[in-house]
């Protein structure tokens, strides 16, 4: 008891001492330059990301070029706007059957995608894109190596992909398409006799649904000839984070948001790879009845 | 899941005490939160996520005005709202609950999520509760502020309406439109508030039935439903033409009566 006493009527004294070690010890981290994360980097990623601060340009010419780009893109939405859905006539929106999103004819047509291989996990793919003869249509080529980066996590490597960008309007607003009269994807493609998949991210408003992906699988001819593919929507499976998930339903196409045409990881074959792509686009196929292809649980 | 929604519905309408009316909002939406996401689809979940957020927002608002009532009066009969600053805050939860403008922007989507019959509730069943309160509360409400977001809910649901073509969004924005109609009266003349809300919820019900039985969600599947029903594609361009309100129809009925009271009050 006495001890007792004699220890809270000292601690008060050590305490502020103590209390204002562990003070320092605790704003340690803040107070160093050190990071507060790991500082491990994995092989194929960049090796320092700026702060976005950092990026920005104050330039004031710039910023004025970049209000009028923005507003003269304004004016045309508005402008579409008045003439129907997507900027075409609501007879046109109603009626059409096929529609061509993609072409590759020229350079800018392949700015709109952006390629990517397993370089940023480390591996050694390699992957190119540009365009083929004659500019007629988009040459995807490179090579898969399934050598598996030496990093101590990673179990599976070779892949490489072609996504499209996301269609931005005016101030890098996010645009979505409505596909919704359509039940095709339609792809002229040519190429080397290896299966492709053809993703479908539908960019979803909140953060737990934003690794949800469709998938369905292209298998191509290695011939000479050029192969028109049409892959219906009620075909495209639901996987999350790369796992094919038990509870499946269909691609609303009212909102979709063509973000992804992935490309090769079935296969797991070393070598060469090439695809040549024409054009994709959307076709309403009067002869295709089904719904959807999988069995989904009932639930309630 | 419906019972418990006529009981939240029963209650709110029923009561004088702003807790039981706010018990009656909460019974309301998490009744029909399942029903939103029952086919739990993403979309359908997200549509009941943003459904859940504005109206517990609402909710929170609505019992902070009751609950700033009843400190500055001492009292919560939902008739003898006085204080100001709580009837602002009770005209904004309102709004956020119904989707007049500038709360408007989770109906669409909300609408989109939901299969046809929970949208029919939505339009309907679950705008009743709050004109309830709008109308019980209406003589102590700022007339400026429910003029000007009635206005803009006329002129947005009719301008942001154009170009969609997804037949819920439509119904949607005619909804939040005709919510525009129902707010502007409310200060000068509250039962045509209610007639008017009588008339829509008919015309809407009728709308949300014929599409229910074609399974029409989008204008291109609607192109072609005169060849399977033709008598209920013809009632239904009716019903349509009643919701846009052309004259010998039902649906111009509440709206010359507002712009004849309007025109009284020196406004139209």
């Amino acid at each position: 008891m006495a001890v007792a006493v004699v220890l809270l009527s000292g601690a008060p004294f050590h305490g502020g001492c103590c209390r204002h070690k562990v003070f320092l010890s605790l704003l340690g981290p803040l107070l160093s330059n050190s990071k507060l994360y790991s500082s491990y980097r994995r092989p194929g990623a960049e090796p320092k990301k700026k702060l976005s601060w950092q990026n920005a340009d104050f330039s004031f010419k710039k910023s004025i070029d970049h209000l009028k780009t923005q507003l003269s893109l304004l004016t045309k939405e508005t402008q579409d706007y008045l003439q129907g859905p997507g900027g075409h006539p609501l007879s046109q929106h109603v009626l059409e059957q096929t529609r061509v999103l993609w072409q590759f004819r020229s350079q800018e047509d392949l700015n709109k995608w952006v390629i990517s291989s397993d370089v940023e996990i480390g591996g050694k793919s390699k992957v190119y894109i540009k365009l083929g003869r004659n500019n007629q249509a988009a040459l995807l080529y490179g090579t898969l190596n399934t050598e598996v980066p030496r990093d101590g996590e990673t179990k599976y490597s070779g892949y490489c992909s072609m996504r499209s960008r996301p269609a931005v309007g005016s101030f890098n607003r996010k645009k979505y398409y409505d596909w919704s009269n359509f039940n095709s994807l339609y792809l002229r493609v040519r190429g080397d006799g290896r299966p492709w998949m053809v993703n479908i991210y539908t960019d979803p408003y909140f953060s737990h649904q934003k690794d949800d992906l469709y998938s369905y699988f292209m298998f191509t001819r290695g011939g000479p000839y050029w192969e028109e593919i049409k892959i219906p929507f009620s075909k495209f499976f639901f996987s999350s984070r790369g796992r094919v998930q038990d509870n499946q339903h269909p691609v609303w196409l009212d909102k979709a948001s063509f973000l992804t045409l992935g490309l090769t990881i079935g296969d797991k074959v070393d070598g060469p790879f090439q695809l040549e792509i024409d054009f994709i686009g959307l076709l309403n196929d009067r002869a295709h009845r089904e719904e959807f292809a999988y069995e989904t649980y009932d639930k309630n | 899941f419906t019972a418990s929604l006529l009981l939240g519905t029963t209650l709110t309408i029923s009561s004088n005490h702003w807790i039981m009316a706010w018990a009656g909002l909460e019974i309301n939406t998490l009744a029909i939160l399942p029903m939103i996401s029952k086919s739990h689809h993403p979309r359908a979940v997200e549509a009941a996520t943003k459904y859940f957020l504005t109206q517990a927002t609402a909710s929170a608002l609505l019992l902070f005005s009751s609950m700033i009532n009843a400190w500055q009066t001492g009292q919560w009969d939902i008739t003898q709202l006085t204080n100001p600053t709580s009837c602002l805050i009770l005209t904004s939860a309102i709004a956020m609950k119904l989707g007049l403008v500038p709360f408007h922007f989770w109906f669409p989507e909300v609408l989109q999520g939901t299969p046809l019959t929970t949208g029919l509730l939505l339009s309907t069943l679950m705008k009743f509760p709050p004109i309830t309160l709008l109308y019980m509360t209406s003589p102590s409400l700022n007339p400026t502020v429910l003029t000007s977001m009635a206005i803009l809910s006329t002129a947005l649901g009719g301008w942001m309406g154009l170009n969609q073509t997804q037949i819920r969004k439509i119904l949607a924005f005619s909804s939040i439109s005709h919510l525009g109609w129902m707010t502007i009266i409310i200060s000068y003349n509250p039962k045509l508030t209610l007639l008017n809300f009588y008339l829509y919820a008919l015309m809407t019900t009728a709308t949300f039935l014929t599409l229910h039985s074609t399974k029409a969600l989008k204008l291109s599947t609607l192109m072609t439903t005169w060849t399977k029903a033709p008598a209920l594609n013809a009632a239904l361009l009716l019903t349509l033409l009643s919701l846009a309100g052309l004259p010998p129809l039902t649906g111009f009925l509440p709206k010359w009566l507002i712009i004849q009271e309007l025109t009284k009050q020196d406004m139209a």
